[in-house]
């Protein structure tokens, strides 16, 4: 009975991230399998266009330990991950991780900006929509918006965008990380931002929540004692669907930086797996996804904090 | 008592617009009743006969359309008397055709607007309110202790948080509640409903209101929980002496608490007099729904005669097609000879018949 948040917290927090371990483990076994499976391989793609004799492939192959077993392939992988070395890209031959740190930081800049603007722009609107029961004029306009935002497709849209800011704006170069013109960097997170088609979905999802908890007894009794209805349905209206908006769209935000990061050059994490992906560079493809998996695990990680630190009572019902 | 009452409703009209039925449902039609100083009114009455909307009006905590449209609500306070719906009619048209409510155009935004600004000097601070299901009516996000400090910190001189604990700690213990440091802290899921309603009651009273609105308190509890709340609010009533509007559609809580009834039937106040007048089973004076009220509850001497008990014939009134006459006419059992015309054909108005008594019925209509 006692109220102890700090250690339900703690507790939580590690078995969570014994569960993402355990789930990592899984999902590198699951696409090392598809991978080993996929037709292609890394030296034809390495080798294309050298007049390399068979006797030479083989030894390429032999020199890297692909004539293993796919189960000690991917041991042996397994081992040098845990002790912290992801391996040696085939394509350019420098180690993986070094690459992927860089890369990924550039690929969570993009994320949680472009995050940061769905929110920015559905939120409000969301709320707005939400906290007026009777007919709001500019929730029709407001929702059509969210809805035709959403529905643009993001290869398309970039593209414009930057077809307008360069011909029209002369607005140049886009994403570029020289640091003296961060308002160009903006221009490729404005684009996740608002064509990743999260909005309208926040939108819907955030409005019916909030409609609903404001329908609730105790925010009724809130306003019966003269307190702030905002106040007390902050925390189930606004923090819980957000977090698990965060959570749930993450994926979907990942998958739309692949396409952002090749329409605008952004050196990130999805522009990486394209190129990975043709060369069919293991190491590095492994990487990606590891850390991919882990950005995912960590948003409902997120939500899982809050949703015990806003009470920790709730969890056992 | 009757000159200066704290609370005054007067012909307080509530209507929703039903969009499946294209339909007006008439919840409160003409309530008129009036609270005074340190005094228990218990409002009774069947579900849907429209105590609870009659309450919602008061506190202008009504969602949906069109909502209130006619009355007034007077309130004395320490800054004079008030109309809670003072500025309705700038919002409100509403045409009629003999006597029946045609359409109603109301301006739904600006009437929210000045009413939310009446209100935000009444609600919590004069008038207080708890609920049904004290279990949903206490937020689940915050500790039952935080609540109740909320609610002083914004309605009485005790600012600082530590007043404010201490402060939520007396009324803790003022309503009984076992180890209130403990429960301080813990947050309402893992209180019981007995001890829910405990809590409502004192973040209702922490704010030191005027008035108390208690809307059905009761039920939705168990029956010894019940009877301890009752006791509770018994105790509290004689020791405050804090103005209480009762809604309840249970006859022997009524009658414990109330030093005046309310009888209320299809959204009116049919009968409204001193608690022991309008109760009493052998007065000789009584609207027959009140008499038919009476006889469906079971007592004890009913249980020791093995006596039926007697239901009230008929289903409750439909609120949309309300009929031109008396709205009991349909289930009255009383109805003679001589007044059986204008029982089915003129709605009665609310008479009083003898001091302090008022009757909406023509078996004791003068004139």
């Amino acid at each position: 009975m006692k109220n102890r948040p700090y250690r339900v917290i703690l507790i939580t927090l590690l078995r969570e991230l014994f569960l993402t371990m355990l789930l990592l483990v899984g999902v590198s076994v699951v696409v090392f399998a598809i991978l080993y499976a996929a037709p292609g391989d890394p030296f034809s793609a390495l080798l294309e266009g050298q007049l390399a004799t068979d006797e030479v492939r083989e030894q390429i192959r032999i020199a890297m330990g692909a004539q293993q077993s796919w189960y000690a392939q991917y041991f042996s992988w397994l081992f040098s991950v845990l002790s912290g070395n992801f391996g040696t890209s085939v394509r350019t031959g420098l180690p993986v991780s070094g690459e992927l740190f860089t890369v990924s930081i550039n690929t969570l800049k993009l994320t949680v900006g472009s995050m940061l603007i769905t929110l920015l722009v559905a939120v409000p609107i969301a709320l707005y929509t939400a906290m007026r029961d009777h007919r709001v004029v500019l929730g029709w306009p407001l929702t059509m918006f969210g809805y035709l935002i959403s529905s643009l497709p993001l290869f398309w849209f970039g593209y414009i965008i930057i077809y307008i800011s360069i011909h029209g704006f002369h607005f140049f170069p886009l994403a570029s990380f020289g640091g003296e013109s961060w308002l160009h960097t903006l221009v490729p997170v404005l684009v996740l931002g608002l064509g990743s088609g999260t909005i309208s979905e926040v939108i819907r999802q955030l409005r019916e929540e909030m409609t609903r908890v404001l329908g609730e007894d105790y925010v009724r009794t809130a306003r019966a004692k003269g307190a702030s209805v905002w106040k007390h349905a902050f925390k189930e209206g606004v923090l819980l669907p957000v977090t698990e908006i965060i959570a749930a769209k993450i994926p979907f935000i990942l998958g739309g930086a692949v396409i952002v990061e090749q329409i605008f050059n952004w050196p990130g994490m999805g522009r990486m797996a394209w190129q990975a992906a043709l060369d069919r560079d293991f190491p590095v493809i492994m990487g990606i996804v590891l850390i991919a998996a882990s950005f995912v695990r960590m948003g409902s990680l997120l939500q899982r904090m809050v949703f015990i630190a806003v009470n920790p009572h709730r969890q056992r019902e | 008592m009757n000159s200066s009452p704290l609370l005054r409703i007067e012909n307080l009209r509530t209507f929703f617009y039903s969009q499946r039925k294209h339909a007006f449902v008439r919840a409160v039609d003409g309530v008129t009743l009036d609270v005074g100083r340190s005094e228990t009114v218990g409002l009774v009455g069947e579900s849907g006969s429209g105590k609870s909307i009659t309450a919602m009006s008061v506190m202008g905590l009504l969602r949906g359309g069109p909502g209130v449209i006619g009355g007034r609500i007077e309130f004395e306070s320490a800054h004079g008397r008030q109309n809670l719906l003072e500025k309705l009619q700038a919002f409100v048209e509403v045409h009629e055709q003999n006597g029946r409510v045609m359409s109603v155009s109301k301006d739904e935004k600006g009437w929210r607007k000045a009413s939310e600004r009446i209100m935000r000097n009444y609600r919590g601070k004069e008038i207080s309110m708890i609920f049904q299901n004290p279990r949903t009516s206490l937020n689940p996000y915050m500790t039952v202790g935080g609540q109740i400090a909320e609610s002083i910190r914004l309605h009485t001189a005790n600012r600082s948080e530590s007043e404010a604990r201490e402060r939520a700690l007396y009324w803790l213990e003022r309503v009984k509640i076992d180890s209130p440091k403990l429960r301080y802290k813990t947050y309402p899921a893992v209180m019981s409903g007995g001890m829910c309603q405990r809590a409502m009651i004192a973040m209702a009273l922490s704010a030191e209101p005027s008035m108390l609105i208690a809307d059905e308190p009761t039920t939705g509890l168990d029956a010894t929980i019940q009877s301890k709340i009752v006791d509770l609010l018994e105790e509290l009533k004689s020791e405050t002496h804090i103005s209480t509007l009762l809604i309840s559609h249970d006859i022997s809580v009524i009658s414990r608490l109330s030093d005046r009834v309310a009888i209320m039937y299809g959204g009116a106040v049919v009968e409204f007099g001193p608690a022991r007048q309008v109760l009493d089973p052998h007065e000789e004076a009584r609207h027959p729904y009140t008499a038919a009220l009476i006889d469906s509850v079971p007592s004890q001497q009913k249980i020791r005669d093995k006596s039926n008990l007697q239901a009230i014939e008929g289903d409750v009134l439909d609120t949309i097609n309300v009929p031109a006459g008396c709205r009991f006419y349909d289930r009255c059992n009383r109805v003679k000879d001589g007044i059986r015309e204008r029982c089915a054909t003129q709605h009665p108005p609310l008479q009083e018949i003898s001091s302090g008594h008022h009757m909406r019925c023509w078996l004791f209509a003068k004139g």
